[in-house]
Protein backbone atom coordinates (compact mmCIF):
# COMPACT_ATOMS: atom_id res chain seq x y z
CA UNK A 1 0.00 0.00 0.00
CA UNK A 2 1.22 3.32 -1.04
CA UNK A 3 1.49 5.85 1.46
CA UNK A 4 -1.32 8.47 1.67
CA UNK A 5 -0.39 11.71 -0.16
CA UNK A 6 -3.50 14.01 0.53
CA UNK A 7 -6.45 13.62 2.96
CA UNK A 8 -9.22 15.87 2.90
CA UNK A 9 -11.23 15.30 6.78
CA UNK A 10 -14.45 16.66 6.80
CA UNK A 11 -13.99 19.75 4.58
CA UNK A 12 -16.98 22.20 3.95
CA UNK A 13 -16.79 25.13 1.58
CA UNK A 14 -19.36 27.83 2.00
CA UNK A 15 -19.83 30.24 -0.35
CA UNK A 16 -22.69 33.30 -0.23
CA UNK A 17 -22.34 33.50 3.48
CA UNK A 18 -23.17 30.02 3.38
CA UNK A 19 -26.14 30.36 1.13
CA UNK A 20 -24.27 28.25 -1.13
CA UNK A 21 -23.27 24.95 -0.15
CA UNK A 22 -20.26 23.76 -2.44
CA UNK A 23 -18.35 20.90 -0.22
CA UNK A 24 -20.99 19.23 2.65
CA UNK A 25 -18.30 17.34 4.90
CA UNK A 26 -16.28 15.43 2.76
CA UNK A 27 -13.56 12.83 3.35
CA UNK A 28 -11.36 11.82 0.80
CA UNK A 29 -7.60 9.81 0.92
CA UNK A 30 -5.36 9.10 -1.79
CA UNK A 31 -2.03 7.61 -2.27
CA UNK A 32 1.19 9.22 -3.76
CA UNK A 33 1.21 7.71 -7.31
CA UNK A 34 -2.69 7.04 -7.68
CA UNK A 35 -4.73 8.09 -10.75
CA UNK A 36 -8.18 9.32 -10.15
CA UNK A 37 -10.67 10.74 -11.88
CA UNK A 38 -13.71 12.98 -10.35
CA UNK A 39 -16.69 13.38 -12.12
CA UNK A 40 -20.44 14.82 -11.48
CA UNK A 41 -23.03 17.16 -12.90
CA UNK A 42 -22.24 21.11 -12.14
CA UNK A 43 -22.38 22.29 -9.02
CA UNK A 44 -21.90 18.60 -7.57
CA UNK A 45 -18.72 20.40 -6.04
CA UNK A 46 -16.01 18.86 -8.09
CA UNK A 47 -14.30 21.97 -9.15
CA UNK A 48 -14.11 23.21 -5.26
CA UNK A 49 -12.86 19.52 -4.35
CA UNK A 50 -10.16 20.42 -6.87
CA UNK A 51 -8.97 23.49 -5.86
CA UNK A 52 -8.46 22.70 -2.45
CA UNK A 53 -6.69 19.52 -3.40
CA UNK A 54 -4.31 22.03 -5.19
CA UNK A 55 -4.38 24.57 -2.28
CA UNK A 56 -5.70 27.43 -4.62
CA UNK A 57 -8.66 27.67 -2.07
CA UNK A 58 -9.15 26.75 1.74
CA UNK A 59 -11.86 24.55 3.24
CA UNK A 60 -14.35 26.92 5.32
CA UNK A 61 -14.23 24.11 7.84
CA UNK A 62 -12.38 20.77 7.86
CA UNK A 63 -9.11 20.21 6.61
CA UNK A 64 -6.79 19.60 3.72
CA UNK A 65 -3.57 17.49 4.18
CA UNK A 66 -0.29 17.07 2.80
CA UNK A 67 1.78 14.35 3.76
CA UNK A 68 0.05 14.41 6.89
CA UNK A 69 0.45 18.64 7.34
CA UNK A 70 -2.51 20.86 7.08
CA UNK A 71 -1.96 23.03 3.67
CA UNK A 72 -2.78 26.52 4.48
CA UNK A 73 -1.81 26.50 8.05
CA UNK A 74 1.02 24.22 8.32
CA UNK A 75 2.42 24.27 4.46
CA UNK A 76 1.89 27.89 2.95
CA UNK A 77 -0.16 27.56 -0.15
CA UNK A 78 1.65 29.56 -2.18
CA UNK A 79 4.95 27.34 -1.39
CA UNK A 80 2.29 24.53 -1.90
CA UNK A 81 1.44 25.48 -4.96
CA UNK A 82 4.99 25.90 -6.33
CA UNK A 83 6.80 23.06 -5.46
CA UNK A 84 4.49 20.11 -5.32
CA UNK A 85 1.07 20.96 -7.35
CA UNK A 86 0.81 21.54 -11.24
CA UNK A 87 -1.99 22.27 -12.74
CA UNK A 88 -4.00 22.12 -16.41
CA UNK A 89 -6.89 24.34 -16.93
CA UNK A 90 -9.73 23.50 -19.68
CA UNK A 91 -9.17 27.18 -21.06
CA UNK A 92 -5.33 26.51 -21.20
CA UNK A 93 -4.64 29.98 -19.77
CA UNK A 94 -1.36 30.38 -21.63
CA UNK A 95 0.21 34.21 -21.66
CA UNK A 96 -0.61 35.11 -25.48
CA UNK A 97 2.16 37.27 -25.52
CA UNK A 98 4.51 34.62 -24.54
CA UNK A 99 5.75 32.36 -27.06
CA UNK A 100 5.51 28.17 -26.23
CA UNK A 101 9.18 28.03 -24.64
CA UNK A 102 8.79 31.06 -22.88
CA UNK A 103 5.30 30.22 -21.09
CA UNK A 104 6.53 26.89 -19.47
CA UNK A 105 9.36 28.82 -18.14
CA UNK A 106 6.46 31.02 -16.19
CA UNK A 107 6.41 28.99 -13.18
CA UNK A 108 10.04 28.92 -12.26
CA UNK A 109 9.57 33.01 -12.67
CA UNK A 110 7.77 32.98 -9.53
CA UNK A 111 10.01 31.84 -7.28
CA UNK A 112 13.74 31.49 -7.21
CA UNK A 113 14.41 32.24 -10.61
CA UNK A 114 17.63 30.44 -11.48
CA UNK A 115 19.61 30.59 -14.39
CA UNK A 116 18.22 31.43 -17.07
CA UNK A 117 19.83 29.04 -20.00
CA UNK A 118 18.95 26.11 -17.79
CA UNK A 119 15.41 27.03 -17.25
CA UNK A 120 15.34 27.27 -21.37
CA UNK A 121 17.09 23.79 -21.55
CA UNK A 122 14.61 22.29 -19.24
CA UNK A 123 11.26 24.06 -21.11
CA UNK A 124 13.19 22.64 -24.45
CA UNK A 125 13.20 18.96 -22.87
CA UNK A 126 9.91 18.94 -21.70
CA UNK A 127 8.35 20.34 -24.70
CA UNK A 128 9.68 17.83 -26.99
CA UNK A 129 9.20 14.88 -24.63
CA UNK A 130 5.04 16.34 -25.70
CA UNK A 131 6.13 16.40 -28.96
CA UNK A 132 6.45 20.06 -29.82
CA UNK A 133 10.07 20.39 -30.59
CA UNK A 134 9.07 21.69 -34.18
CA UNK A 135 6.38 24.75 -31.99
CA UNK A 136 8.85 26.08 -29.35
CA UNK A 137 9.05 29.60 -30.71
CA UNK A 138 4.93 29.89 -31.90
CA UNK A 139 2.75 31.63 -29.84
CA UNK A 140 -0.29 30.28 -28.44
CA UNK A 141 -2.31 32.02 -30.89
CA UNK A 142 -0.43 30.03 -34.00
CA UNK A 143 -0.64 26.68 -32.02
CA UNK A 144 -3.86 24.58 -32.71
CA UNK A 145 -6.09 23.75 -29.32
CA UNK A 146 -4.22 20.23 -28.96
CA UNK A 147 -0.50 21.99 -29.20
CA UNK A 148 -1.98 24.50 -26.71
CA UNK A 149 -2.43 21.72 -24.02
CA UNK A 150 0.27 20.16 -24.60
CA UNK A 151 2.24 23.81 -24.15
CA UNK A 152 0.08 23.81 -20.90
CA UNK A 153 1.07 20.27 -20.15
CA UNK A 154 4.62 21.00 -19.93
CA UNK A 155 4.63 23.84 -18.22
CA UNK A 156 2.46 22.35 -15.44
CA UNK A 157 5.08 19.70 -15.14
CA UNK A 158 7.90 22.27 -15.02
CA UNK A 159 8.54 22.45 -11.37
CA UNK A 160 8.55 18.58 -11.13
CA UNK A 161 5.21 18.09 -9.06
CA UNK A 162 3.94 15.43 -7.69
CA UNK A 163 0.27 15.75 -7.93
CA UNK A 164 -1.16 16.77 -11.36
CA UNK A 165 -4.08 18.14 -11.34
CA UNK A 166 -6.57 18.58 -14.80
CA UNK A 167 -9.99 20.11 -14.47
CA UNK A 168 -11.75 19.52 -17.74
CA UNK A 169 -8.42 19.42 -19.77
CA UNK A 170 -10.20 17.83 -22.99
CA UNK A 171 -13.11 20.19 -22.50
CA UNK A 172 -11.44 22.17 -25.54
CA UNK A 173 -10.74 19.83 -27.33
CA UNK A 174 -11.91 17.35 -30.99
CA UNK A 175 -12.56 13.90 -30.04
CA UNK A 176 -8.87 12.92 -32.01
CA UNK A 177 -6.96 15.84 -29.57
CA UNK A 178 -9.16 14.24 -26.15
CA UNK A 179 -7.80 10.83 -27.27
CA UNK A 180 -4.11 12.18 -27.83
CA UNK A 181 -3.98 13.94 -24.52
CA UNK A 182 -5.31 11.32 -22.47
CA UNK A 183 -2.42 9.26 -23.73
CA UNK A 184 -0.12 12.17 -22.89
CA UNK A 185 -1.38 12.45 -19.20
CA UNK A 186 -1.57 8.74 -18.31
CA UNK A 187 1.99 7.88 -19.80
CA UNK A 188 3.40 10.55 -17.91
CA UNK A 189 1.69 9.70 -14.73
CA UNK A 190 3.14 6.10 -15.28
CA UNK A 191 6.25 7.86 -16.04
CA UNK A 192 7.37 10.11 -13.75
CA UNK A 193 4.81 8.12 -10.80
CA UNK A 194 2.86 11.31 -10.05
CA UNK A 195 -0.44 11.45 -8.59
CA UNK A 196 -3.17 12.08 -11.78
CA UNK A 197 -6.40 14.16 -10.52
CA UNK A 198 -8.52 14.74 -13.02
CA UNK A 199 -12.31 16.52 -13.07
CA UNK A 200 -13.94 15.85 -15.88
CA UNK A 201 -17.56 15.36 -17.46
CA UNK A 202 -16.85 12.56 -20.10
CA UNK A 203 -18.21 9.53 -18.82
CA UNK A 204 -15.12 7.68 -21.01
CA UNK A 205 -12.63 9.77 -19.33
CA UNK A 206 -13.91 9.06 -15.89
CA UNK A 207 -14.30 5.53 -16.64
CA UNK A 208 -10.25 5.56 -17.78
CA UNK A 209 -9.00 5.47 -14.29
CA UNK A 210 -8.04 2.92 -11.77
CA UNK A 211 -10.29 5.17 -9.11
CA UNK A 212 -13.64 7.07 -10.21
CA UNK A 213 -15.30 9.02 -7.73
CA UNK A 214 -18.94 10.95 -8.44
CA UNK A 215 -19.75 13.53 -6.64
CA UNK A 216 -23.13 15.44 -6.39
CA UNK A 217 -24.79 18.07 -3.98
CA UNK A 218 -20.66 18.51 -2.71
CA UNK A 219 -20.86 14.81 -1.35
CA UNK A 220 -19.01 11.90 -2.60
CA UNK A 221 -21.32 9.34 -3.99
CA UNK B 1 3.59 65.98 -19.68
CA UNK B 2 4.38 65.89 -16.22
CA UNK B 3 7.62 65.09 -16.82
CA UNK B 4 7.78 67.58 -20.01
CA UNK B 5 6.65 70.19 -17.15
CA UNK B 6 9.64 68.90 -15.28
CA UNK B 7 12.26 69.68 -17.79
CA UNK B 8 10.94 72.57 -19.25
CA UNK B 9 10.44 74.43 -15.97
CA UNK B 10 13.27 73.16 -13.85
CA UNK B 11 15.70 73.72 -16.72
CA UNK B 12 14.18 77.30 -17.31
CA UNK B 13 14.65 77.95 -14.06
CA UNK B 14 18.37 76.62 -13.61
CA UNK B 15 19.16 78.37 -16.88
CA UNK B 16 18.32 81.58 -15.04
CA UNK B 17 20.80 80.22 -12.52
CA UNK B 18 23.18 79.69 -14.67
CA UNK B 19 23.08 83.19 -16.49
CA UNK B 20 23.69 84.86 -12.93
CA UNK B 21 26.68 82.32 -12.09
CA UNK B 22 27.90 83.16 -15.68
CA UNK B 23 27.46 87.34 -15.14
CA UNK B 24 29.13 87.58 -11.86
CA UNK B 25 31.93 85.11 -13.68
CA UNK B 26 32.37 87.52 -16.62
CA UNK B 27 32.47 90.41 -14.72
CA UNK B 28 34.95 89.07 -11.83
CA UNK B 29 32.65 89.32 -9.00
CA UNK B 30 33.72 87.56 -6.05
CA UNK B 31 31.05 88.81 -3.79
CA UNK B 32 27.78 90.47 -3.41
CA UNK B 33 26.83 92.40 -0.30
CA UNK B 34 23.35 92.28 0.49
CA UNK B 35 21.22 92.79 3.44
CA UNK B 36 20.48 90.12 5.77
CA UNK B 37 16.92 89.80 5.50
CA UNK B 38 15.22 87.61 3.33
CA UNK B 39 13.77 90.33 0.53
CA UNK B 40 17.48 91.72 0.73
CA UNK B 41 16.95 94.24 -1.78
CA UNK B 42 17.61 97.44 -0.29
CA UNK B 43 21.05 98.68 1.08
CA UNK B 44 22.34 102.34 2.27
CA UNK B 45 24.05 103.87 -0.86
CA UNK B 46 26.91 105.12 1.35
CA UNK B 47 27.79 101.55 2.76
CA UNK B 48 29.85 101.80 -0.38
CA UNK B 49 32.26 103.68 1.21
CA UNK B 50 33.20 101.73 4.51
CA UNK B 51 33.45 98.86 1.78
CA UNK B 52 36.32 100.31 -0.80
CA UNK B 53 38.27 101.44 2.28
CA UNK B 54 38.39 97.88 3.52
CA UNK B 55 41.80 96.69 2.40
CA UNK B 56 40.56 93.28 1.56
CA UNK B 57 38.40 95.15 -1.28
CA UNK B 58 39.97 96.08 -4.82
CA UNK B 59 36.40 97.44 -5.77
CA UNK B 60 32.97 97.64 -4.85
CA UNK B 61 30.28 98.75 -6.73
CA UNK B 62 26.67 99.78 -5.58
CA UNK B 63 23.92 98.49 -8.28
CA UNK B 64 20.36 98.09 -8.26
CA UNK B 65 18.50 95.55 -10.24
CA UNK B 66 14.95 95.01 -11.07
CA UNK B 67 12.48 93.46 -13.75
CA UNK B 68 10.43 95.93 -15.73
CA UNK B 69 7.99 95.86 -18.14
CA UNK B 70 9.47 97.37 -21.91
CA UNK B 71 6.61 96.62 -23.91
CA UNK B 72 3.23 94.77 -22.69
CA UNK B 73 5.02 91.50 -24.16
CA UNK B 74 8.99 91.82 -23.17
CA UNK B 75 9.91 91.44 -19.71
CA UNK B 76 13.62 92.37 -18.91
CA UNK B 77 16.21 93.13 -16.38
CA UNK B 78 17.19 96.43 -15.62
CA UNK B 79 20.43 97.27 -14.12
CA UNK B 80 21.28 100.35 -12.70
CA UNK B 81 25.32 100.53 -12.67
CA UNK B 82 27.58 103.87 -12.09
CA UNK B 83 29.42 105.18 -15.05
CA UNK B 84 32.51 103.56 -14.49
CA UNK B 85 31.35 100.32 -13.23
CA UNK B 86 34.14 97.23 -13.42
CA UNK B 87 31.25 95.37 -14.87
CA UNK B 88 31.18 97.36 -18.25
CA UNK B 89 34.90 95.70 -18.80
CA UNK B 90 33.60 92.20 -20.48
CA UNK B 91 30.36 94.14 -22.43
CA UNK B 92 31.61 94.21 -25.97
CA UNK B 93 30.18 97.49 -27.48
CA UNK B 94 28.26 96.63 -31.10
CA UNK B 95 27.31 100.02 -31.94
CA UNK B 96 27.24 103.52 -30.00
CA UNK B 97 29.03 104.30 -27.11
CA UNK B 98 28.71 104.17 -23.27
CA UNK B 99 26.48 106.84 -21.25
CA UNK B 100 27.82 109.53 -19.41
CA UNK B 101 26.77 109.94 -15.74
CA UNK B 102 23.72 111.09 -14.89
CA UNK B 103 21.68 111.61 -17.92
CA UNK B 104 18.53 109.90 -19.26
CA UNK B 105 20.70 107.22 -21.80
CA UNK B 106 20.52 103.27 -21.69
CA UNK B 107 21.99 100.31 -23.28
CA UNK B 108 20.43 97.57 -25.02
CA UNK B 109 21.60 93.86 -24.76
CA UNK B 110 21.87 92.57 -28.47
CA UNK B 111 19.45 89.92 -28.02
CA UNK B 112 16.66 92.78 -26.83
CA UNK B 113 17.89 95.39 -29.13
CA UNK B 114 16.67 92.44 -31.93
CA UNK B 115 13.55 91.75 -30.29
CA UNK B 116 12.67 95.34 -29.93
CA UNK B 117 14.16 96.70 -32.91
CA UNK B 118 15.73 99.35 -31.48
CA UNK B 119 19.44 100.52 -32.24
CA UNK B 120 21.70 103.55 -31.27
CA UNK B 121 19.58 106.62 -31.61
CA UNK B 122 16.49 105.19 -30.93
CA UNK B 123 14.29 106.23 -28.02
CA UNK B 124 13.18 104.12 -25.09
CA UNK B 125 10.19 104.48 -22.90
CA UNK B 126 10.95 102.82 -19.06
CA UNK B 127 7.97 103.17 -16.66
CA UNK B 128 7.16 106.47 -18.21
CA UNK B 129 10.18 108.23 -18.99
CA UNK B 130 11.90 108.72 -21.97
CA UNK B 131 15.45 107.25 -22.59
CA UNK B 132 17.77 107.52 -25.54
CA UNK B 133 19.58 104.35 -26.74
CA UNK B 134 23.00 105.16 -26.81
CA UNK B 135 24.95 101.64 -26.90
CA UNK B 136 23.82 98.41 -27.70
CA UNK B 137 26.39 95.85 -26.43
CA UNK B 138 27.01 91.76 -25.89
CA UNK B 139 27.50 90.69 -22.90
CA UNK B 140 28.96 87.45 -21.34
CA UNK B 141 25.54 85.79 -20.12
CA UNK B 142 22.40 85.82 -21.62
CA UNK B 143 20.99 87.93 -18.72
CA UNK B 144 22.70 90.86 -20.22
CA UNK B 145 22.18 89.83 -23.65
CA UNK B 146 18.22 90.65 -22.79
CA UNK B 147 18.64 93.14 -20.12
CA UNK B 148 18.71 96.60 -20.49
CA UNK B 149 21.65 98.66 -18.51
CA UNK B 150 21.24 102.64 -17.53
CA UNK B 151 23.09 104.99 -14.88
CA UNK B 152 22.85 104.41 -11.63
CA UNK B 153 20.90 107.50 -10.01
CA UNK B 154 18.13 106.81 -13.10
CA UNK B 155 17.77 103.31 -11.86
CA UNK B 156 17.71 104.54 -8.21
CA UNK B 157 14.70 107.33 -9.27
CA UNK B 158 12.41 104.60 -11.71
CA UNK B 159 12.51 102.01 -8.78
CA UNK B 160 12.32 104.81 -5.67
CA UNK B 161 15.04 103.80 -4.52
CA UNK B 162 16.83 107.15 -3.74
CA UNK B 163 20.56 106.59 -1.92
CA UNK B 164 19.56 103.02 -2.40
CA UNK B 165 21.05 100.13 -3.91
CA UNK B 166 20.18 96.49 -4.24
CA UNK B 167 23.61 94.92 -3.44
CA UNK B 168 27.15 95.84 -3.53
CA UNK B 169 29.24 93.74 -6.20
CA UNK B 170 32.86 93.27 -4.89
CA UNK B 171 35.96 92.60 -6.40
CA UNK B 172 38.78 91.40 -4.31
CA UNK B 173 42.29 92.12 -3.86
CA UNK B 174 44.32 89.12 -4.41
CA UNK B 175 44.71 86.08 -2.10
CA UNK B 176 47.83 86.41 -0.03
CA UNK B 177 50.96 84.09 -0.73
CA UNK B 178 49.84 80.60 0.35
CA UNK B 179 46.61 81.35 1.00
CA UNK B 180 44.01 78.86 -0.36
CA UNK B 181 41.05 80.38 -2.73
CA UNK B 182 38.36 79.39 0.50
CA UNK B 183 40.54 81.13 3.19
CA UNK B 184 40.74 84.21 1.08
CA UNK B 185 37.26 84.61 0.73
CA UNK B 186 36.08 83.45 4.10
CA UNK B 187 38.57 86.55 5.60
CA UNK B 188 37.40 89.11 3.05
CA UNK B 189 33.75 88.11 4.26
CA UNK B 190 34.37 88.23 7.72
CA UNK B 191 35.69 91.94 7.03
CA UNK B 192 33.18 93.08 5.27
CA UNK B 193 30.28 91.75 7.62
CA UNK B 194 32.83 93.01 10.66
CA UNK B 195 32.82 96.93 9.19
CA UNK B 196 29.26 96.86 8.05
CA UNK B 197 27.26 94.31 10.67
CA UNK B 198 23.87 95.00 9.31
CA UNK B 199 24.61 93.43 5.96
CA UNK B 200 25.69 90.19 4.60
CA UNK B 201 28.97 89.12 2.14
CA UNK B 202 27.93 86.62 0.08
CA UNK B 203 30.17 84.65 -2.19
CA UNK B 204 28.70 85.30 -5.88
CA UNK B 205 28.37 81.76 -6.99
CA UNK B 206 26.25 81.45 -4.01
CA UNK B 207 24.47 84.90 -4.26
CA UNK B 208 23.62 83.66 -8.09
CA UNK B 209 21.34 80.49 -6.51
CA UNK B 210 19.74 82.41 -3.77
CA UNK B 211 19.03 85.56 -4.85
CA UNK B 212 15.06 86.27 -4.60
CA UNK B 213 14.45 85.89 -8.53
CA UNK B 214 16.17 82.31 -8.94
CA UNK B 215 14.63 81.38 -5.61
CA UNK B 216 11.04 82.48 -7.19
CA UNK B 217 11.81 80.76 -10.16
CA UNK B 218 12.75 77.46 -8.59
CA UNK B 219 9.50 77.46 -6.57
CA UNK B 220 7.57 77.94 -9.49
CA UNK B 221 9.29 76.00 -11.57
CA UNK B 222 8.95 73.01 -8.63
CA UNK B 223 5.69 73.68 -7.72
CA UNK B 224 4.10 73.89 -11.11
CA UNK B 225 5.94 70.83 -11.95
CA UNK B 226 4.70 69.09 -8.66
CA UNK B 227 1.02 69.17 -9.84
CA UNK B 228 1.86 68.27 -12.82
CA UNK B 229 3.60 65.14 -11.70
CA UNK B 230 1.14 64.51 -9.44
CA UNK B 231 -1.42 64.51 -12.74
CA UNK B 232 0.80 62.19 -14.29
CA UNK B 233 0.88 60.20 -11.32
CA UNK B 234 -3.15 59.27 -11.26
CA UNK B 235 -2.99 58.84 -14.92
CA UNK B 236 -0.34 56.03 -14.23
CA UNK B 237 -2.48 54.78 -11.48
CA UNK B 238 -5.29 54.93 -13.57
CA UNK B 239 -3.36 52.68 -16.40
CA UNK B 240 -2.59 50.56 -13.92
CA UNK B 241 -5.63 49.68 -12.54
CA UNK B 242 -7.11 49.33 -15.73
CA UNK B 243 -4.18 46.46 -16.84
CA UNK B 244 -4.63 45.04 -13.43
CA UNK B 245 -8.21 44.55 -13.85
CA UNK B 246 -7.86 43.33 -17.50
CA UNK B 247 -5.40 40.84 -16.76
CA UNK B 248 -7.21 39.64 -13.50
CA UNK B 249 -7.32 36.06 -15.14
CA UNK B 250 -3.75 36.40 -15.86
CA UNK B 251 -2.80 37.48 -12.74
CA UNK B 252 -4.85 34.06 -10.79
CA UNK B 253 -3.02 32.01 -13.52
CA UNK B 254 0.00 33.18 -12.12
CA UNK B 255 -0.92 32.99 -9.08
CA UNK B 256 -2.00 29.11 -9.76
CA UNK B 257 1.33 28.44 -11.12
CA UNK B 258 2.94 29.45 -7.64
CA UNK B 259 3.79 32.90 -8.20
CA UNK B 260 3.82 34.24 -4.54
CA UNK B 261 1.78 37.29 -4.04
CA UNK B 262 4.96 39.53 -3.43
CA UNK B 263 6.55 38.56 -6.84
CA UNK B 264 3.04 39.43 -8.48
CA UNK B 265 3.27 42.84 -6.69
CA UNK B 266 6.62 43.02 -7.71
CA UNK B 267 5.94 42.00 -11.30
CA UNK B 268 3.30 44.65 -11.46
CA UNK B 269 5.51 47.53 -9.76
CA UNK B 270 7.58 46.91 -12.24
CA UNK B 271 5.70 47.50 -15.08
CA UNK B 272 4.08 50.74 -13.75
CA UNK B 273 7.75 51.75 -13.45
CA UNK B 274 8.77 50.73 -16.71
CA UNK B 275 5.42 53.27 -17.70
CA UNK B 276 6.96 55.68 -16.03
CA UNK B 277 10.04 55.37 -17.19
CA UNK B 278 9.06 55.19 -20.89
CA UNK B 279 6.60 58.47 -20.24
CA UNK B 280 9.71 60.15 -18.55
CA UNK B 281 11.94 59.62 -21.65
CA UNK B 282 8.92 61.21 -23.79
CA UNK B 283 8.55 64.14 -21.15
CA UNK B 284 12.06 64.57 -21.64
CA UNK B 285 11.63 64.92 -25.66
CA UNK B 286 9.22 67.31 -24.95
CA UNK B 287 10.47 69.37 -22.01
CA UNK B 288 13.69 69.48 -24.36
CA UNK B 289 11.92 70.93 -27.21
CA UNK B 290 9.87 72.99 -25.00
CA UNK B 291 13.47 74.94 -24.03
CA UNK B 292 14.45 75.73 -26.98
CA UNK B 293 11.53 76.91 -28.15
CA UNK B 294 11.84 79.31 -25.11
CA UNK B 295 15.42 80.06 -25.97
CA UNK B 296 14.35 81.08 -29.46
CA UNK B 297 11.16 83.31 -28.36
CA UNK B 298 11.94 87.28 -27.64
CA UNK B 299 10.08 87.09 -24.51
CA UNK B 300 11.90 84.65 -22.61
CA UNK B 301 15.47 84.22 -24.78
CA UNK B 302 17.24 86.71 -22.69
CA UNK B 303 16.69 84.02 -19.60
CA UNK B 304 17.21 81.17 -21.04
CA UNK B 305 20.61 80.35 -22.93
CA UNK B 306 20.74 77.96 -25.68
CA UNK B 307 24.08 76.68 -24.18
CA UNK B 308 23.60 76.17 -21.28
CA UNK B 309 19.76 74.48 -21.50
CA UNK B 310 19.49 70.92 -19.47
CA UNK B 311 21.66 70.33 -17.24
CA UNK B 312 22.74 66.05 -17.21
CA UNK B 313 21.63 66.46 -13.91
CA UNK B 314 17.99 67.69 -14.38
CA UNK B 315 17.84 64.89 -17.03
CA UNK B 316 18.70 62.31 -14.47
CA UNK B 317 16.71 63.80 -11.58
CA UNK B 318 13.72 63.86 -14.39
CA UNK B 319 14.07 59.95 -14.97
CA UNK B 320 14.78 59.43 -11.51
CA UNK B 321 11.20 61.05 -10.95
CA UNK B 322 9.16 59.58 -13.57
CA UNK B 323 10.34 55.79 -12.29
CA UNK B 324 9.21 57.19 -9.17
CA UNK B 325 6.51 58.52 -9.48
CA UNK B 326 5.11 55.34 -11.70
CA UNK B 327 6.50 52.77 -8.95
CA UNK B 328 4.41 55.07 -6.52
CA UNK B 329 1.16 55.41 -8.85
CA UNK B 330 1.47 51.80 -9.26
CA UNK B 331 1.51 50.08 -5.55
CA UNK B 332 -2.09 50.88 -5.04
CA UNK B 333 -3.08 48.32 -8.48
CA UNK B 334 -0.07 45.91 -7.25
CA UNK B 335 -1.36 45.43 -3.76
CA UNK B 336 -5.26 45.15 -5.54
CA UNK B 337 -3.91 42.51 -7.64
CA UNK B 338 -1.53 40.63 -5.63
CA UNK B 339 -4.37 40.51 -2.83
CA UNK B 340 -6.55 38.71 -5.62
CA UNK B 341 -7.90 35.05 -4.92
CA UNK B 342 -6.49 32.68 -7.75
CA UNK B 343 -9.87 30.98 -7.73
CA UNK B 344 -11.83 34.48 -8.24
CA UNK B 345 -9.11 35.83 -10.64
CA UNK B 346 -9.45 32.99 -12.99
CA UNK B 347 -13.62 33.05 -13.19
CA UNK B 348 -12.85 36.50 -13.76
CA UNK B 349 -14.07 37.58 -17.95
Amino acid sequence: MSETLLEVRQARKHYDDGNIQALDGVDLSIAAGEFITISGPSGSGKSTMLNLLGGLDTPTSGEVLYRGKNIGTEIDLDVYRAMHVGFIFQAFYLLPSLKAIENVQVPWLGGSCGVSSKREETARELLCELGLEHRLQQYPAQLSAGERQRVAIARSLANNPDILLADEPTGNLDSVNTAKIMEILKGIQQRRGMTLIIVTHEDEIANSAPRHIRMRDGRIL
Amino acid sequence: MGIGAFVALVGFSRSFEVGWKKLYEVAGTDIAVIQKTFMNSSVDESDGATLNALPEIAAAEPMVVNMMDITPEVNALVYGWPENAYEFEPLKILQGRRFHGDTQEVMLGDLLAESLNKKAGDTLELQGTTYQVVGVFHGGSALEAGAVILPLEQMQRLSGMDGKVTAFHVRLKPALPGESPEDHMHRAQDAIQKALPGLKAVPAAERASNNQLVILAHAVAWGTSTIALLVAALGIANTMAMSVFERTREIGVLRALGWKRRRVMLLILIEAAGLGLVGGLVGLLVGIGALHLLAAVPQTAGIVSGDSLVAWSTLGEALGISVLVGVLAGIAPAYRGARLSPVEAMRHE
